[in-house]
């Protein structure tokens, strides 16, 4: 009864002990992304509403290219195509959106999210019907989204309305002191986002596609669809980044070096965000919390009067040592236990 | 030994007259060229708790998996109750009435018990009484299934099964890593499920425990049915002669003269060696000269004590000597370092399958510095000389991997040779290799020892013991359980130390 009777035990080591160990990595990146907000409110002369608008909307794209990526990384794949899928959203709402009223726009904007999302799914099950890995689809997709992209808009232009730049910044101009609907427009797909992830069954079944592909078959589960299922979704939060860049710029840009940065900043996120790149193992919300640290060091760095070229250099050097920290604390934690 | 359970009485003694609950006819499954199963019949009565025995490979588990849902047979009928099932995938088993605990639990590591039990459809407060009937009444449903023990997460998975309340409830080797009491557990919630008019289909090694709680007994071997007996008075010996068919004349090789081997210098000894859950103090020398037979079914400690021998694991108590010296292997290159050199059974662990011939053979010399630099005239010497002992077949020589089974592992003896050796380590080195290559390893190897190498020589066929080796130990639950010289060794004798029955051991 040895191996029985020290779980039974484990039980009185307390709730709420495990519960911070478990979400451990979520809560120290908040926690790192509060402190840097903090630095950046010490920094600048004067931090108010303005500051926090601009960086609620100015990290929209980043965050939700990381939930993106985080949802097809739990369920074991990767989607090295996100970035273009943004993107192509953004040139193919600024060419539609120019000139039209909030009410179609928005009608728009429901369409965009629509088609990136059925879009992606076809890329899943490309993915689980053919076998091919997940990074070799992904990567000749990212490069089709983009030519897509340039297709629809060769050169930067479009436009949308006012009513949606306020959805997504807070202002009809762009520019503004109000913070609220930038940061709802994240918090409310994201809330309902992780608590389906987290509470349902289909939801738990993309952790299990992710962790262990063959435990979830034995189980019964049906793994290919939870696959096609995270893809689906991650398309739908790249065309919202999409969306979200065409209401901060108001116009469409299809440059690839958009794209091949959206990507590459997503998958730094995952990581930074306690994502295991193996699948099954982390959460939207720390992937958020990682997109937007990522994203705040440039302005941190600007107000330093450092080169914000410099930013990239450090935000490489964040990852590693985030990754070694935590890997010394992983190691700490089994001595103990 | 505890009275057998009593059979429900409503439902009448001989249970071969009451209606079957499963009956399988005719299933057959190849992987490539490999036949798993040939043509394998299995009926379960309603109510009886059913064994299904047979040696390593002879089709237990793809049957299992057929049944299970998980691969598809290439022909014959599965029918519960009377009416045909289809089985495409373990939900449509499931839904069929045929639930699985497997020898790996199929649970998610990375999620919680909690999490695992809902996405099976099971709301926690319909598995609780379940839990408690398998002695987990205290489990945390909070607990990450990845931090949990192996025999927990088995009972958990015994617990799951039940809850699904199945018609057939098949357990695949369940009792390889449970604790005495807790496998006591598991045959009470056997004799239950069987009281309830419900079946069991229990596969498992252990004799003891077929002829202890089950009604009747399937044998299989090689892919076919060749008997389903009533295991009773005198049930074991019946029981193993069916798995071993009639007794097999073996072709005696040459006469050797295996005289004063036990006498040469002591190459390899293991004193009360141990390493944690897997072996249990193993005690054996190996001589210089000599081939030492291992055998043991599946799951006995072998695998670990190949690893720790070649370094790929610590052990955690007891002695290991090489040529009399103390032997603790930080890794496999230490390991090597020492002359202690693995062949193992899957091949392409070994190779590196795009790699050309040569420098397969060659890879041993790599880790010397002083080679760095003057390799390539000597090593085409070395690695030629080989080739031609071996008479390696070197027409698909530009990629290892398009070599066959056979060649590819006289590859990975003779890179061996190419960079010497004190020990070498066998595990099941011929296992789905042709005749002909076989017998050109035995001769291998026989001459490697005549030449003074010692060989440790792990195989799942009983029959090549008395081909290759002078003497053959038998593991059981992670100990040598019986040692004999391997001239006078006959399969029953073996077969019957493997499955831990004492009596064979006098």
């Amino acid at each position: 009864m040895g191996a029985v009777g020290q779980v039974v035990a484990g039980r009185l080591g307390g709730e709420w002990r495990r519960l911070v160990r478990r979400h451990g990595w979520t809560v120290g990146v908040w926690g790192l992304l509060v402190l840097l907000l903090l630095w950046y409110a010490a920094l600048i002369p004067r931090f108010g509403p303005f500051a926090i608008a601009s960086i609620a909307k100015n990290s929209l794209p980043t965050a939700y290219l990381a939930v993106s990526q985080a949802v097809v990384v739990i369920a074991g794949g990767i989607d090295l195509a996100v970035g273009s899928m943004m993107v192509l959203a953004n040139c193919v709402s600024a060419l539609l959106m120019e000139g039209q009223s909030f009410g179609t726009t928005v009608l728009i904007a429901v369409g965009v999210v629509a088609g990136a999302t059925l879009l992606n799914a076809l890329v899943g099950w490309v993915i689980v019907t053919s076998r091919i890995p997940d990074i070799i689809v992904t990567l000749a997709t990212l490069f089709v989204f983009g030519g897509a992209a340039l297709m629809v808009l060769p050169s930067p232009g479009g436009g949308t309305s006012g009513g949606l730049r306020f959805v997504f910044t807070g202002s009809t101009s762009g520019v503004g002191s109000n913070y609220w609907p930038s940061l709802v427009a994240l918090a409310v797909p994201l809330a309902v986002l992780a608590a389906w992830l987290g509470r349902t069954r289909t939801g738990l079944s993309l952790y299990a596609a992710g962790s262990d592909p063959n435990a979830a078959y034995l189980s019964g589960l049906n793994t290919r669809r939870a696959k096609v299922l995270a893809y689906a979704i991650g398309g739908a939060f790249a065309a919202l980044a999409g969306l979200a860049v065409t209401a901060i710029t108001a116009t469409g840009d299809p440059k690839f070096a958009n794209a091949a940065n959206g990507t590459l900043n997503s998958v730094a996120a995952v990581v930074l965000g306690g994502v295991a790149l193996t699948g099954g193992v982390g959460s939207v919300i720390g992937a958020v919390a990682a997109g937007v640290v990522l994203f705040i060091l440039k302005p941190i760095l600007t107000a330093m009067a450092i080169d914000p070229n410099t930013a990239q250099v450090i935000q490489g050097l964040l990852i590693i040592g985030v990754m070694m920290v935590a890997g010394l604390l992983e190691l700490r934690r089994r001595r103990a236990g | 030994m505890p009275p057998r359970h009593p059979a429900p009485p409503h439902l009448g003694t001989d249970v071969s007259q009451r209606p079957p609950l499963l009956e399988a006819r005719g299933i057959a499954k190849r992987y490539g060229s490999v036949v798993a199963l040939r043509s394998a019949d299995l009926t379960v009565a309603a109510g009886e708790v059913h064994a299904l025995l047979g040696a390593n490979g002879a089709g237990k588990s793809t049957l299992v998996k057929i049944l299970a849902g998980v691969i598809p047979a290439d022909a014959g009928t599965v029918r519960v109750d009377g009416a045909q099932v289809a089985l495409r995938s373990p939900a449509e088993a499931m839904r069929a009435g045929l639930a699985t605990v497997f020898q790996d639990p199929a649970l998610i590591p990375d999620l919680t018990v909690e999490h695992n039990l809902r996405l099976s459809g099971l709301e926690p407060e319909r598995i609780r009484p379940w839990l408690a009937r398998v002695g987990l009444a205290g489990l945390d449903l909070g607990a990450v299934v990845r931090e949990l023990p192996l025999p927990v997460l088995r009972l958990l998975d015994l617990a799951r099964a039940l809850a699904h309340e199945p018609r057939l409830l098949m357990l695949d080797e369940i009792t390889a890593a449970l604790p005495a009491d807790q496998a006591e557990r598991v045959f009470s919630v056997m004799a239950d499920w069987r009281a309830g008019g419900r079946s069991v289909l229990f596969i498992t090694h252990r004799l003891a425990e077929v002829l202890r709680v089950c009604d009747r007994a399937t044998v299989l071997r090689d892919g076919r049915h060749v008997a389903t007996l009533v295991p009773g008075e005198g049930g074991e010996s019946r029981l193993v002669e069916a798995m071993l068919g009639e007794v097999a004349a073996v072709t005696a090789g040459p006469a050797r003269a295996r005289e004063g081997r036990t006498e040469a210098p002591v190459a390899l000894e293991a004193r009360s060696l141990t390493s944690r859950g897997s072996l249990r103090g193993v005690s054996f020398r190996l001589h210089r000269g000599e081939v030492l037979g291992l055998v043991a079914l599946e799951g006995q400690g072998q695998d670990r004590l190949f690893e720790v021998l070649s370094g790929a694991r610590p052990y955690d108590g007891g002695e290991l000597l090489v040529d009399g010296r103390p032997f603790r292997p930080r890794s496999p290159f230490d390991a090597i370092r020492h002359g202690v050199v693995l062949v193992p059974a899957d091949r392409l662990q070994a190779l590196l399958p795009q790699r050309p011939v040569r420098e397969n053979l060659a890879a041993a010399l790599y880790n010397r510095v002083a080679r760095w630099f003057s390799l390539l005239r000597d090593e085409e010497d070395r690695v030629r000389r080989v080739v031609e002992r071996l008479a390696i077949d070197v027409r698909a020589q530009r990629q290892a991997r398009r070599l066959s089974g056979g060649n590819q592992q006289k590859l990975v003896v003779g890179r061996w040779l190419v960079g010497g050796f004190r020990v070498l380590l066998c595990f099941d080195p011929t296992r789905g290799i042709d005749i002909q290559t076989k017998e050109q390893i035995y001769g291998l190897l026989r001459e490697l020892a005549d030449e003074g190498a010692a060989v440790l020589y792990y195989t799942s066929e009983l029959q090549e013991i008395p081909l290759i080796c002078d003497r053959v130990l038998v593991m059981y639950g992670g100990t040598v359980v019986h040692e004999q010289e391997a001239a006078t060794a006959d399969e029953a004798t073996l077969l019957n130390a493997a499955h831990g029955l004492q009596e064979a051991a006098v």
